[in-house]
């Protein structure tokens, strides 16, 4: 018993031309193909124009009531790996497939399924045995740039190669157009990373599909088949390079770690003067020994820098030995360095050389209390013609100045040029920029990024080859 | 609006705008003429064959903001495929044309023969069709022909401007511009040339209610 009970609206017009309500019906329509007797199940009737019975083979005209033979056929038809009626969800929207054919450009093969939705119309997703792309159909038409240029919604797409024949080698279930294995287009591809835009000419028509390709999985997790395997061994024209991602995240990882490095570097790396002695050594005589007790290294491993200033000498060079020992374990490092200076005239005019004072540095110092011993071993040069008083001008001023102001610091660390001694000074400073080691750190953060960039010229190099060698 | 019945076969049948002249009898399939006050049957035309278009009669939808509701439909065939095109009746009670072909949509509006340039009017009406890719200005915009066809009409039903009976021939001329703008270019059997200027839409761009539902298919978000 049903207690509904209709109260006639007076203000509401009264039905005239009353249209019984339609309940939903299916997409689907089931009828016998005329040649083999099979199921046909047409999921887009009024659209489709042809279908290729899944039994048999046989070419139908859809376009006709009673789906008449358009090319008869008696064959057992492979399955697509997504099989016809199979339904899956790609971004948002659910598609079903009602066609599969396959094409050739007589070098490569690769399949494409045609999806329909009632309410979204047509999609076609294309496999390329490795990847999937989703393809639309444009309803507007690129600008065409510079020749090999064109423009989509204000994005560049390049041309990728040149025209080239596409051939149907194998075709199953419906389509909204007439299909025919053998059938051959012209397509032209241009491509930005992620999407090819396809131009497809046939006669007098002229189609363009925009292929977005979809990540590795997703069309195999929406359509139920087993998800291929990632390899970027023979890229698609239109894949994104795996490897931008990657660069730009070793770029930002390299960075900080750089930028860390200069820190720590920094804050290592400032120079602290632990000691400095002077001392005078005879020239030409038997060498001096200095010991410096006591040089304390942190813990860890540490920079020792050993500068030697024989700031004064003129045309003599101090030969200077490092020993430097740790006092707990007797191990010690040696290093030496000659300080010089030698100045005078010639036909060419007054010249100098050497450099009266060096530092050596000793790197990687571990922890402990060292001894540095200096041993000094000072020499004249005897020029001939030896002219050790002064004769230029220049040398008379010199002179002239020293005396005049005896209680100038520079002029009295600035030795006799006949003096019998000069005097070194030996300055110990620990810390200091770990060059060498600086420079190793540095090229291990940047190892990470250069690879990733090899990586990425290579896959782009690859992408960028022609795959089908019809087209060259 | 005119209620009156069926002059064939007496059902009641409803014109819902004063200026379209003919009615596809429900019941019958009588092509029923209206002039003045005068009803008359003027033939048969085909039952619309069943199809999985989403649209409708009475289907309500709106084009920027005027509102419209599907009224009639023509079933249009050549060669290699039929599409549909609904006459849309505005709220202002002028109409347009929903065009519905491979799963997609064009709002198509008529336009004034000389919108078009004369000599191209004078080409269409001596039968030689435009080629493809030709670029042809309408109305100050360029377009570029992408179809030009031979086309007959298959069914129609409810309500048209023009007696649309099976084996109607026409031809028919698509055009295209680079952002999604087209262009039809129609000569009817008298000889006289039509032109329609629009855009491309996606069904969602109709925002139409009173969608057909299709078993085991959701209605999409944008009709609910």
């Amino acid at each position: 018993m049903s207690d509904d009970v209709r109260i006639p609206d007076p203000a509401a017009p009264p039905t005239t031309a009353p249209t019984p309500p339609s309940p939903p019906r299916s997409t689907v329509r089931a009828l016998s193909c005329p040649n083999c007797g099979g199921i046909v199940n047409v999921r887009a009737q009024g659209l489709t124009v042809s279908v290729l019975c899944e039994h048999c083979g046989s070419t139908l005209d859809a376009t006709s009531p009673d789906l008449q033979v358009i090319a008869r056929a008696n064959q057992a038809l492979k399955q697509p790996q997504i099989p016809l009626g199979t339904r899956g969800t790609l971004n948002g929207r659910v598609w079903e497939v009602v066609g599969y054919m396959e094409r050739t450009d007589e070098d490569v093969f690769w399949a494409e399924y045609l999806l329909f939705n009632p309410y979204e119309g047509y999609a076609f997703l294309v496999d390329d045995g490795r990847r999937f792309s989703l393809g639309i159909m444009l309803d507007q038409l690129p600008k065409t740039m510079l020749g090999s240029l064109l423009l989509l919604d204000r994005r560049p797409y390049s041309r990728f190669g040149r025209s080239y024949p596409v051939r149907v080698t194998f075709v199953v279930g419906e389509f909204y157009w007439r299909v025919a294995v053998g059938e051959t287009v012209i397509e032209t591809d241009f491509v930005r990373p992620g999407t090819m835009l396809s131009c497809e000419e046939y006669e007098t028509e002229r189609t363009w599909t925009r292929l977005d390709m979809l990540d590795w999985g997703v069309a195999e997790k929406a359509f139920g088949i087993p998800p291929r395997r990632r390899n970027y061994h023979s890229p698609a024209p239109h894949e994104p390079s795996p490897y931008k991602r990657q660069f730009a995240e070793a770029v930002v990882v390299g960075l900080v770690a750089l930028f860390l490095l200069g820190m720590v570097s920094s804050m290592a790396g400032r120079e602290q003067q632990i000691i400095q002695v002077t001392s005078r050594v005879a020239f030409d005589a038997a060498g001096r020994n200095v010991v410096i007790r006591g040089i304390v290294l942190p813990a860890g491993r540490s920079r020792v820098a050993i500068e030697a200033d024989a700031g004064s000498i003129d045309n003599a060079w101090v030969n200077v030995d490092y020993t430097l020992t740790n006092e707990a374990t007797q191990r010690s490092v040696r290093s030496y360095t000659t300080v010089e200076h030698y100045a005078g005239n010639d036909s060419n005019g007054a010249w100098s050389h050497g450099d009266p004072r060096d530092e050596v540095a000793l790197s990687s110092m571990p922890a402990g209390r060292y001894d540095l011993s200096v041993t000094l071993v000072a020499h004249r040069w005897n020029r001939r013609g030896g002219d050790s008083v002064p004769t230029t001008d220049e040398e008379r001023a010199f002179f002239a100045h020293r005396t005049r102001d005896p209680g100038d610091r520079i002029a009295t660390t600035v030795a006799d040029p006949g003096a019998a001694t000069a005097p070194v000074t030996i300055t110990v400073k620990r810390g200091g920029a770990f060059g060498g080691v600086t420079f190793l750190a540095f090229l291990m953060i940047a190892a990470w990024p250069l690879i990733v960039v090899f990586k990425h010229l290579g896959f782009e190099k690859r992408r960028k080859a022609p795959s089908y060698s019809s087209g060259d | 609006m005119i209620e009156t019945n069926c002059p064939n076969c007496g059902a009641p049948i409803r014109f819902g705008s004063n200026d379209l002249p003919v009615k596809v009898c429900d019941y019958c399939h009588s092509s029923v003429l209206r002039t003045g006050g005068n009803l008359q049957a003027i033939g048969k035309v085909a039952e619309v064959p069943e199809d999985v278009s989403p649209l409708q009669l009475g289907v309500r939808g709106r084009d920027g903001d005027r509102r419209f509701e599907l009224v009639g439909r023509v079933r249009w065939r050549y060669a290699d495929g039929a599409w549909n095109e609904w006459l849309a009746l505005f709220d202002d009670g002028s109409t347009g044309w929903v065009g519905e072909s491979m799963g997609r949509y064009m709002m198509l509006r008529q336009v004034a023969e000389n919108a078009l340039a004369p000599v191209l009017v004078d080409q269409v009406k001596s039968g030689r069709l435009i080629a493809v890719g030709t670029p042809i200005t309408i109305n100050g915009i360029e377009y570029i022909a992408s179809d030009a066809k031979q086309v007959t009409c298959v069914a129609s039903e409810g309500e048209l401007p023009f007696h649309a009976p099976l084996g109607l021939s026409a031809v028919s001329v698509d055009l295209m511009t680079p952002d999604g703008g087209c262009a039809s270019i129609q000569k009817d059997t008298g000889g006289e040339v039509e032109i329609y200027t629009g855009r491309y839409t996606a069904l969602a761009g109709l925002n139409a209610t009173g969608l057909r539902s299709f078993e085991g298919w959701p209605m999409p978000a944008f009709a609910a």
